[in-house]
């Protein structure tokens, strides 16, 4: 038995060193790569000032393209949003932002009205993407808030396998694809931009009205965080398809949301297109070059 | 519990720890630990169906008891049946009464009668199948005086509910598992470390291989229209590897857990894909099951005793039963048709006892091995699609063949590399059964060395985001 125990603890740690060792390399090449939006932030993005940064998920990373936004407004801007996340991820990246020492005079919070309306936050499914920084403070703390059951993210601060086992899919390959190239970026642009194709279609549905309310606690927080900063908040409501939302008396807040009624527009019902891409980001650079002046 | 979770993480070694350390000298407190663990095991999916374990127990316990008071033969026969009827009644109700119901109404609908009836909603205790089939071993062995019947109710107990083999097998019989109860049991190193191998490999092929290949199987079977001939091939191909490495994941799972306490469960898979001919593919694919079916109803009918056509009939009895066992839904009777149709030449010819456990491999035999895999594969066609309509129009569209491009299968890069990880996982699988096959074992052994590389693929490869249930705890 003393025998068995002694090989069986001797083998559990000597793989336990490897599988650490391995997911703490996988890690430490996303952290110096730029293929997920955090480490993007950190290693990409040389410029430490801008204009502006947009903060959302899918809805914020396909609607406005920093490009178009730029020469309208001759402003200088980022698109920080991240697909699957939820208002605590844009939260979590407005911290991560800060603490890579960069400055913004505005942040343009793209609206999920879903989103707003929750009473509380919760961990996104793309949220593991920070995992390669949980040794930084805030990022330990966000998984640590909102992860429920086995700490699988927040337990990678000491046992990197967890995650990395965890998340092996969209971990392991990323990092060795980011060996050989550590500019390869997870399909967006270098300014954070990413669209969809015009070859979707939403389905049919009747109109319909939503009366926004903001009960989700995080709005709050990124609201304070932006104060503490001096940045200037801008809410932004983006186009969706025969959902108009309504009776919002809120300062600084564009309401796209009926912007454009074309099919043509969408990719589907949440998801402007090429085309929506385009007419959005106009339409918001007047809006928003209209309130700088 | 299933064997892939965080809780099963915790409850193995907590029993483990307190069977060797605490109930160590004890054997009576040893079992007993192991019936409350096996059914806090259970009640962990739902514990209103240990009522069932607890009635299948007392049941059986108690015409056992009967068995061995009684000489008379119609009386003993008596009592055989009420265990049968109990028993199979059981399993009849959770598990077919929907199905006849609604076969009955949708036949005499056939012939224009409309019928009406609504089905129960009746939920399918997990392992009901198994430990159902275990109980009735032990009657049936104690009927024909193969055992004695145990006066103990916890050794007998925990016989039932063993919890490595309690939900999907493998279905162990009393006169092997029941003595391990009755004896004292010492630490066995070599046991408990080839144990801790199995579950090694086990959790390989469950979390690595099967649930990877279930993401592209789901898919490809959910809706198989509008998919290349090569496409659905290899999605028939990948439900074959799935089920293979998720049903002997779980029954190597469970024999190395089994083994962590002293226990030696039966072998359930042999490396079946290395089958040379159907026949020896039901003697390597779920031992137990198929073992249990030639014991208690394919000798009884005459087996290959008697004259050609009732050969015929008692394999065909057997095998239409065997589909039936796995589920009430006509997809498995067809499953096992096929199996039946395709094991008659052999039977025909004097061939199915070829290729027996001791015959060497070899390479030129790798064609029968392909065959074989070919003709069961198509066979799992049946086995996994929800309609016989839709198994047949999945086989014409396999035949007519129409399109031999496999872009399903790296459409995005997500799907590329779960493509990739197939490939590797299912190749590492292969190699390491194919040098035990060659070396004439039943089970991959693995050095510390191998078995520190199997968990690292584990962890960098398991699908554990994603995991999927059992298949077989739906049978």
């Amino acid at each position: 038995m003393k025998k068995g125990l002694k090989q069986f603890i001797f083998y559990a740690c000597v793989t336990l060193v490897i599988a650490n060792g391995l997911a703490w390399g996988i890690l430490y090449i996303h952290t110096k790569a730029a293929f997920y939006k955090p480490a993007f932030l950190t290693n990409q993005v040389l410029d430490s000032r801008f204009d502006y940064i947009i903060l959302g998920s899918s809805i914020g990373l396909t609607t406005l393209n920093t490009f178009v936004i730029d020469s309208i407004s001759q402003r200088k801007g980022i698109n920080l949003s991240m697909d699957d996340t939820g208002l605590a991820s844009q939260y979590l990246m407005l911290q991560h932002f800060l603490a890579e020492n960069k400055e913004t005079d505005y942040v343009i919070l793209v609206l999920n009205s879903w989103e707003v309306m929750n009473t509380s936050g919760e961990l996104s499914d793309n949220d593991y993407r920070f995992l390669p920084f949980v040794s930084r403070d805030y990022v330990y703390e966000h998984f640590v808030s909102l992860e429920e059951g086995f700490p699988v993210l927040s337990g990678s601060k000491y046992l990197p396998f967890l995650g990395v086992g965890y998340y092996n899919t969209e971990l392991v390959a990323p990092s060795v694809a980011s060996l050989f190239n550590t500019t390869k970026r997870n399909r967006f642009d270098e300014r954070g931009n990413y669209v969809y194709p015009t070859s979707g279609t939403p389905p049919e549905k009747k109109f319909s009205e939503i009366t926004l309310q903001f009960r989700n606690p995080y709005l709050d927080k990124i609201q304070s965080l932006c104060e503490a900063h001096e940045i200037t908040i801008i809410l932004y409501q983006p186009p969706s398809y025969k959902t108009e939302v309504l009776n919002v008396n809120t300062q600084g807040y564009i309401n796209h949301s009926s912007l454009l009624k074309d099919k043509m527009f969408f990719y589907d019902a949440m998801h402007v297109n090429a085309k929506g891409r385009e007419a959005a980001s106009i339409e918001f650079a007047e809006e928003f070059k209209r309130a700088g002046n | 519990m299933l064997f892939n979770s965080i809780a099963f993480f915790v409850f193995l070694p907590t029993v483990f720890i307190l069977y060797w350390f605490v109930f160590k000298k004890h054997l009576k407190a040893q079992n007993l630990l192991v019936l409350v663990s096996s059914y806090v095991f259970y009640g962990w999916w739902d514990y209103r169906f240990l009522a069932l374990i607890v009635a299948s127990t007392l049941v059986d316990y108690g015409i056992g008891l009967a068995l061995s008071h009684e000489t008379r033969k119609k009386r003993r026969k008596l009592f055989l049946m009420c265990s049968l009827v109990f028993n199979i009644g059981l399993l009849g109700f959770f598990k077919y009464f929907n199905f006849f119901i609604e076969s009955w109404v949708e036949a005499w609908g056939a012939l224009g009668v409309e019928m009406h009836s609504s089905s129960l909603n009746i939920i399918l205790p997990v392992g009901i199948s198994f430990y159902t089939f275990q109980t009735l071993s032990y009657t049936i062995d104690v009927y024909r005086n193969k055992i004695k019947p145990t006066n103990k109710l916890v050794e007998f107990a925990a016989y039932v509910s063993f919890f490595p083999q309690l939900v999907a097998g493998p279905i162990e019989r009393a006169a092997q598992l029941l003595p391990q109860f009755q004896k004292k049991r010492m630490f066995d190193y070599e046991l408990a470390k080839s144990g801790v191998h199995l579950i090694i490999w086990g959790l390989f092929k469950k979390v690595v291989v099967a649930d990877n290949c279930a993401f592209f199987v789901n898919q490809i079977f959910e809706q198989p229209t509008g998919y290349s001939t090569a496409e659905l091939w290899a999605g028939a191909v990948l439900f074959g590897i799935q089920i293979y490495g998720d049903f002997s994941g779980y029954s190597d799972i469970a024999i190395g857990t089994g083994r962590l306490f002293g226990f030696r469960l039966m072998t359930n898979f042999a490396f079946p894909y290395y089958s040379r001919n159907i026949a020896e593919f039901w003697r390597r694919w779920h031992i137990s099951l198929s073992t249990w079916f030639r014991d208690y109803l394919y000798i009884p009918l005459g087996g290959s005793r008697g004259s050609k056509a009732q050969q015929i009939r008692n394999v065909f009895i057997i095998f239409l039963v065997s589909g039936f066992w796995h589920g009430a839904n006509w997809t498995f009777l067809v499953w096992g048709g096929i199996h039946a149709l395709l094991f008659l030449p052999l039977l025909l010819g004097n061939k199915n006892r070829n290729y027996l456990a001791r015959d060497a491999f070899k390479l030129r035999q790798l064609g029968s091995i392909g065959i074989t895999f070919l003709l069961v594969t198509i066979a799992w066609v049946f086995f996994r699609a929800d309609t016989v309509s839709i198994a047949f129009s999945y086989i014409k569209d396999m035949v007519l063949w129409s399109d031999a491009g496999l872009g399903f299968f790296y459409k995005t890069n997500k799907y590329l590399l779960l493509s990739l990880i197939i490939g590797f996982s299912v190749l590492v699988m292969l190699g390491f059964e194919w040098m035990a096959v060659r070396r004439q074992q039943v089970e991959v052994s693995l050095s510390p060395v191998k078995a520190v590389f199997v968990i690292l693929l584990i962890v960098l490869m398991g699908a554990f985001k994603d995991p999927a249930e059992f298949i077989y705890f739906q049978f």
